[in-house]
């Protein structure tokens, strides 16, 4: 789930930051720049791992802040192809199910990767929203957001950044803020789906 | 900005933790004071309610050596680390082409080691814990009538 990656960034240092040490005014500006974002092909940054070199300290021309060439690891989320990982249940609707890991909420399971054969039926609580039930041996399972649902990842994806808006107004529903990074996952398989399944 | 290595290393849920913890993340109360941000309590929390909370350095590379008669890929190893899977069922989605590499006993035998090295997780606990309590009831009830 979580992969080393060895940066190397030109830092610009603002001035008002000049009368902290050193190490500590750097690792503030990482964080700020690159904590909770996504870096293409790289994945989730959580948390910088450690600072390996920084270098420089240039003051270029008409500029007050100093510029710095640091080397670095981040400890980046980045789940591969396979990888099974348990997550919780956030939203289910007609078209499949949505779980969160409290960090990362867009993990999507389409209803052709549901485990099969299932059918939903509309909960009478929230509108839009669907429960999945399962059909096995006669019984049905339905997969409510009581316990932590096993998902196999099935592909993980980095939509490009849209240039306009898409304006709805039209439709009621509030237009889905966009998502750098988004997970397919699959739940049919034995062993997958609500972890009380198969306990 | 330039990546050097994307691929630095692979890291297991638990050496994530112990990364969090040692910056000073801890469950409530320090909560104010520590210098870890709101986006890295949310990792935090997230594996504090996984397998990984009662890990420890030990018990990983104890079972990384368990595991070398087995033949398993590293992924396939770390992924078992980080989900701790307790039955046949569970494995056999994370080996590929488990039925293929390994016959039913050697996936019992990976089962057992699991079972045995790695400290199970909470909800497992739970039940384990009232077994017990089951269990020494009972025996000082029958210490007492005997």
């Amino acid at each position: 789930m979580f992969f080393l990656s060895e940066i190397e960034h030109t830092l610009r240092l603002p001035p008002y930051l000049l009368n902290r040490p050193l190490n500590e005014a750097i690792k503030g500006e990482l964080d700020s720049t690159f904590l909770d974002k996504v870096i293409e092909k790289l994945g989730l940054c959580i948390t910088v791992y450690d600072i390996q070199s920084i270098e420089g300290g240039f003051i270029f021309p008409g500029d007050g802040a100093s510029t710095y060439t640091v080397m670095f690891r981040l400890v980046m989320f980045r789940p591969y192809e396979g990888e099974i990982i348990s997550a919780r249940l956030q939203e289910s609707t007609k078209d499949g199910l949505r779980l969160s890991l409290g960090f990362f909420d867009d993990i999507y399971v389409p209803v052709p990767l549901l485990a099969s054969p299932v059918h939903s039926e509309p909960d009478p609580r929230l509108k839009d929203s669907v429960t999945w039930i399962w059909e096995y041996d006669g019984q049905n399972y339905p997969i409510d957001g009581a316990d932590e649902i096993r998902f196999r990842v099935h592909n993980v994806s980095y939509p490009p950044i849209p240039l306009e808006q898409e304006e709805e107004a039209s439709d009621k529903k509030a237009v889905k803020p966009f998502a750098p990074m988004v997970i397919t996952g699959s739940l049919d398989g034995d062993g997958l789906g609500p972890v009380s399944w198969w306990v | 900005m330039k990546i050097l290595d994307s691929k630095a290393g692979a890291l297991t849920n638990f050496e994530v933790l112990d990364l969090l913890r040692s910056r000073g993340a801890g469950t409530d109360p320090t909560r104010v004071i520590a210098s870890v941000s709101p986006s890295e309590f949310k990792v935090f929390d997230y594996l504090e309610n996984s397998a990984a909370c009662n890990q420890t350095r030990e018990i990983i590379q104890k079972f990384v050596d368990a595991c070398k008669k087995f033949d398993l890929a590293k992924a396939e190893i770390l992924n078992i680390i980080n989900t701790r899977p307790s039955s046949g069922v569970e494995v056999y989605q994370i080996i590929e082409d488990c039925d293929i590499r390994m016959e039913e006993d050697t996936i019992h035998e990976l089962v057992e080691t699991i079972n045995q090295i790695l400290p199970s997780h909470q909800l497992t606990n739970e039940t384990a814990d009232e077994n017990n309590e089951i269990e020494e009831t009972a025996e000082e009830n029958n210490e007492m009538t005997s």
